[in-house]
């Protein structure tokens, strides 16, 4: 452990015999949770800024920063946001933007885990959630990457951790749709091979570049940045009928103007629907036939793209028109039903293999 | 038990923080409700009596109650120790910062004290020069008109080849003694030199340090986990059985892709 122990670092090793900190961490392409046994949970921005020169460092007083505030101030940083599609961007290191990233993947780690508040004198066990179709490569990365600050880690997959976090082993199908990409995942009662995942790369970034391309083509004049769209998204982002218009304020030539954004909204929000519905369909289809019904019954929607109201709805309509009925559940608390997952995982994991992992 | 209570009104005042009805005052605060502090325990206690009667039965209710008070304590005297490495924290801080005001000050006096002696040094030689000059020039004259006097030579021809002559070996004898001179003077210059510098190294390896302990003093003490010791998946769990395969097969993999990573 580094970070976390900097007292430690000062004088004398810390003896971690106080306790154990188990933590959650979904590291997510736009955001990264954290869940830990000591009951905080907190969540961060996946952005990473360093100051741009040394005048930039004298005023911000920090070498580094994240999530919002490095968002706020990001005219005076060099901003990184090192995952892509769940995943560290070109972690192989081999060119400067790739060590950039892998470093800036690090320090956001690094952070996350500070986040969840670990004392220097207990031990730190870290399970992280990654997508399901992560790379080895990828995968050693983010090991890497959090050994510096845990005193054991490991990784899994993101939607097996929601299913465990519930409870949900056996014949669920969880949906977890992140900003980068969508995981399916088929539980039926062991670890998900790769046969029972399926990824696809229409998540909430995608929906953010069509809310973008129609905004564009509808509201002319209208000025507004990514950040813009994400927090329009997910204040009001909805499918189906809405229950009320959606007027946002943009600027045009710096004179705030409001626009019904209802349409716009629901066209591009309705982009998800598609890609879940042909992903359930896949894997139900390849499923026990005897099991396929109960399967269908049990599909849960997690991840920050779920909270697009009454999504649920439209998955289960949708799968009624093709696959002859279903049942979605959205999860309790999306933003952090992968850590809370994750976390009970890592309460779960006997300590003689936390210790082999040293 | 009146002791437990004693600490647990210790606690109670560790975790509060004091205030002047000033202060309040200037926060917009105009009454405040006051609680006592044994009014307080005796609420801690009547609430932690009252969930344990209602949940537990007879000896378990002592047993939890007992090891309730010991994990109480022990986390009291592990925040009293992290307490106390804040505070000697806060004292090496304290010391670095007088330590750095001090050697300011030093090098600030050494700074002086090397510009004067150098002025001190250029005037002394200046008005030295002059000085001898004038002597010699009072003496040639002299000699000159010792001369003219007994009516030798031609006074002004005479005065002149004796100033050069005067001052061709009065120009060396001061060469020498320049060179001798400046090498006291580079001395002294030297060490005071070499003292600023050295004042300069310790100054900006104790402004690291305050750094340092400055960031330990910003460093989170964090938050106690509920575990005390690693737990594993509960006996009482209805899937303890698939719940243990699955976190064999994921530790499995887990264990290749690091043994995969350490091995690369």
């Amino acid at each position: 452990m580094t970070d976390t122990n900097d007292a430690g670092e000062a004088g004398a090793e810390v003896k971690k015999d106080h306790g154990v900190l188990y933590i959650g961490m979904d590291l997510g392409t736009s955001r990264t949770s954290v869940s830990a046994s000591n009951g905080v949970r907190e969540t961060v921005y996946s952005t990473v800024g360093y100051p741009k020169d040394v005048v930039s460092m004298k005023l911000l007083k920090k070498d580094v920063l994240f999530g919002k505030e490095a968002i706020e101030k990001r005219l005076s940083l060099k901003i990184y946001k090192p995952l892509e599609k769940g995943v560290i961007k070109s972690s192989d290191g081999s060119d400067e933007d790739s060590k950039a990233n892998l470093k800036a993947a690090r320090d956001l780690i690094g952070e996350a885990i500070r986040l969840a508040r670990p004392r220097a004198d207990e031990l730190v066990y870290c399970v992280i959630g990654a997508p399901a179709e992560a790379s080895i490569h990828n995968r050693e990365a983010i090991i890497e990457a959090a050994r510096e600050h845990v005193d054991s880690v490991m990784l899994c997959s993101e939607p097996f951790a929601v299913a465990y976090g519930l409870d949900w082993l056996e014949d669920v199908l969880v949906v977890d749709i992140g900003a980068g990409t969508t995981d399916l995942c088929r539980m039926h009662g062991t670890m998900p091979e790769e046969a029972d995942q399926v990824m696809s790369d229409i998540a909430g970034d995608a929906v953010d570049a069509e809310l973008a391309k129609q905004i564009e083509a509808s509201c002319p004049g209208a000025q507004f940045t990514v950040q813009m769209i994400k927090g329009i998204k997910e204040r009001y982002g909805f499918v189906g009928d809405a229950s009320e218009r959606v007027e946002v304020e943009l600027p045009v030539d710096g004179k705030p103007t409001a626009f019904d954004l209802t349409d716009q909204l629901r066209a591009a929000c309705s982009v998800l629907i598609e890609p879940i519905v042909d992903g359930l369909k896949r894997l139900i289809a390849t499923f026990d036939p005897e099991f396929q019904a109960k399967l269908k019954e049990r599909v849960l929607l997690a991840g920050g793209g779920s909270m697009v109201k009454g999504l649920d709805t439209a998955v289960e309509k949708a799968m009624n028109e093709r696959l002859g009925g279903g049942k979605v559940i959205r999860i309790e608390e999306p933003i952090y039903g992968g850590s809370n997952g994750a976390l009970k995982i890592a309460h779960d994991m006997p300590e003689d293999y936390w210790e082999q992992l040293k | 038990m009146s002791g437990f209570k004693e600490t647990l009104k210790d606690a109670v005042r560790q975790m509060s923080f004091r205030t002047s009805l000033d202060k309040l005052k200037k926060k917009g605060v105009q009454n405040v409700n006051v609680l006592g502090i044994d009014r307080i325990i005796a609420l801690i206690e009547a609430a932690v009596h009252r969930s344990l009667k209602s949940r537990l039965v007879g000896i378990e209710r002592e047993a939890v109650a007992e090891s309730t008070k010991a994990e109480f304590l022990r986390l009291l005297r592990s925040n009293e120790d992290l307490q106390r490495q804040k505070s000697e924290m806060e004292r090496a801080r304290e010391r670095a910062e007088e330590e750095i005001d001090l050697m300011r000050r030093e090098l600030g006096e050494k700074r002086k004290l090397l510009e004067v002696k150098l002025e001190q040094g250029a005037v002394d030689l200046a008005n030295r020069y002059e000085g001898e000059n004038k002597e010699i020039a009072v003496k040639v004259a002299a000699v000159c008109r010792s001369f003219v006097e007994s009516g030798d030579a031609e006074s002004g021809s005479v005065e002149e080849r004796l100033m050069e002559l005067v001052m061709d070996v009065v120009s060396g004898e001061r060469e020498n003694a320049e060179v001798a001179r400046k090498a006291l003077q580079d001395r002294e210059v030297g060490n005071l030199q070499r003292r600023i510098k050295k004042l300069n190294d310790t100054l900006a390896s104790t402004e690291q340090r305050l750094q340092q302990a400055s960031t330990m003093k910003e460093v989170d003490q964090g938050i106690s986990s509920i575990y005390r010791e690693v737990q594993g998946v509960g006996s009482s769990d209805a899937q303890v059985d698939r719940k243990k395969e699955l976190m064999a097969d994921l530790f499995k993999a887990n264990l290749r892709l690091q043994k995969r990573g350490k091995g690369a």
